[in-house]
């Protein structure tokens, strides 16, 4: 089903990640169900769709097609995630239509991280088209044609989603890009992991008359060395000292509790102001019911 | 100016193992600016190369080496010379290896032609003997009018047309805290220009087979193909 018939009925939406496995999926007889299925079925009965990551953070791995594929055929709702990166325009294009033809509903259009930052550093990038032009040849495609105008034997018939980023200075640049991205064809949005209600409501205020779904996104802050990476090393995200410091004032144990507790009330006052909520727990899928059961009746 | 470095010397030493008598040939353009290939470096080479056995018939720094009649000129008087070195050292661009590569054919010398740089892009001087930047890949299509004479193609790491990435944090890109993202200084300086408005105009993929390689400029027609 298409995330935009959800957000049309006024459902608020709820969407958790899972990363790819690196390696290959063919199952044997014995072998345990792939970390990326598990983390599926954690979330099963409260997500109303997955996102599946396309090589996250330039690191080689299963590819988001094949794995949504799979999800897909587990009975989960996938979004697809597809990188300008890797790829140039022939083959995202094909691979669109291959989404579609596989039976995905869902994409998300990015532009991806930049391969320095993972773990084959010596590829060569691609980045032949951006997130936008992206945007605007899926919608090209769902209307029948190419991005050189060719006619297809048949249309694709895909919700396109995109990203925008709440932390970024100056945001007029970024809603700039925002807005480029609804003209291009983008229907709904998820936001990269905001940690300030403040940061959110200035962009909410400020998209108020944009007329798409916002979904706030959440990366589960699982520990303060976490913490203090993502500050270091993940650009465009903040995480406030103070959730650092209610990180390092638990014991090992007891993480995972309050890091529950701290995605819980940062769900809770934020997502109000949005259509819905993407969570991206980086491995701790398991707490994602939690939350979500804790915020029914506020959002 | 083309960027050029100097390729490590056991890296130079392996290329012309087996090779006794040497020419080097330098270039006072572009390597002399990078200090890489000028008449100073082309002694220097020459004497490192001494030392370690070779003999070096010939050491000589034409104007500019990826000109053909210029490195003639630099090697029309040197011929003798030319004629007993076994292998050329070229201390230029890829270029200047490949036009030196070709005044030997045209002198009917078939000599390996090994080069002692590595070439690192068109660069811009900003501090004379310091430092130099890459700010245009030649795209064949420029859209600096549109972007506030700030190229995204080649100041974007990801070359992106339409706006940044949302990976950019206290006005430094992604790839390099080093680096200032090319979208937000396009947009300070769209801002200051009054201009910022022209930025939400979409903007086509670019047409890359302006970029497909090698081009051939046609300059009495003025004309690339
Ligand atoms: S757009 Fe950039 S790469 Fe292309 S010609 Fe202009 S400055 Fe050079
Ligand atoms: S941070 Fe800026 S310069 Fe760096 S890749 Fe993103 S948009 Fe381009």
């Amino acid at each position: 089903m298409k995330l935009t018939e959800l957000f049309d009925k006024g459902e608020f939406v709820i969407t958790s990640e899972v990363g790819p496995v690196k390696g290959c999926l063919r199952s044997s007889n014995g072998d345990e169900p792939p970390r990326c299925a598990r983390e599926a079925e954690m979330v099963r009965e409260c997500v109303h769709a997955i996102n599946v990551t396309d090589n996250q953070s330039a690191v080689m791995r299963l590819g988001s097609l094949a794995a949504s594929v799979k999800l897909r055929g587990k009975g989960f709702e996938p979004i697809y995630q597809m990188t300008c990166r890797d790829r140039n325009r022939i083959a995202l294009q094909s691979d669109l239509l291959g989404a579609c033809s596989l039976g995905i509903d869902n994409v998300l259009c990015l532009t991806g991280d930049y391969t320095s930052l993972g773990d084959h550093k010596a590829a060569k990038s691609v980045f032949d088209i951006d997130s936008v032009q992206l945007l605007k040849i899926a919608k090209g495609l769902n209307e029948g044609h190419d991005m050189m105008g060719n006619t297809l034997t048949k249309s694709t018939d895909l919700a396109l989603g995109a990203v925008v980023n709440p932390n970024f200075e100056p945001l007029d640049l970024q809603l700039l890009k925002m807005e480029k991205k609804i003209e291009a064809g983008a229907q709904f949005f998820q936001t990269q992991a905001v940690y300030d209600p403040a940061v959110f409501e200035k962009m909410v205020k400020k998209t108020e008359g944009f007329g798409v779904p916002i979904q706030y996104g959440i990366v589960v802050i699982k520990s303060p060395q976490m913490g203090r990476f993502m500050n270091e090393n993940v650009s465009g995200i903040t995480v406030p000292d103070r959730i650092i410091e209610e990180m390092s004032s638990v014991s090992k144990e007891d993480r995972k509790k309050r890091a529950t507790e701290i995605t819980t009330e940062l769900v809770r006052e934020i997502a109000p102001m949005a259509q819905g909520v993407h969570f991206m727990p980086l491995g701790w899928s398991d707490i994602v019911p939690t939350v979500v059961d804790a915020i029914k009746g506020t959002v | 100016m083309i960027g050029t470095i100097p390729k490590p010397f056991e890296e130079i030493m392996d290329a012309v193992a087996g090779y006794e008598k040497l020419a080097v040939i330098g270039c006072d353009g572009c390597a002399k600016v990078c200090m890489t290939g000028g008449s100073d470096q082309v002694e220097e080479m020459a004497e490192k190369l001494r030392n370690q056995g070779k003999n070096v018939v010939l050491a000589v720094t034409p104007d500019r080496t990826c000109y053909v009649s210029k490195t003639r000129t630099a090697l029309d008087p040197h011929m003798d010379e030319l004629k007993q070195a076994e292998a050329v050292v070229i201390l230029g661009c890829g270029g200047a290896a490949q036009i030196t590569r070709k005044v030997t054919e045209d002198y009917e010398l078939t000599i390996p032609v090994k080069i002692g740089l590595d070439s690192v892009g068109h660069m811009d001087t900003l501090v004379m003997g310091e430092l130099a930047l890459e700010q245009c890949q030649e795209c064949g299509e420029c859209i600096l009018n549109e972007t506030g004479g700030i190229c995204p193609v080649t100041k974007c790491a990801k070359s992106l047309l339409n706006g940044p990435c949302g990976g950019a944090q206290n006005g430094k890109c992604e790839v390099d805290s080093e680096r200032d993202c090319a979208w937000i200084l396009i947009y300070n300086r769209m801002t200051a220009l009054g201009e910022s408005d022209k930025l939400r105009r979409f903007m086509d993929a670019k047409d890359y087979s302006k970029m497909a390689k090698p081009r051939t400029l046609n300059i009495k027609e003025r004309r690339v193909a």
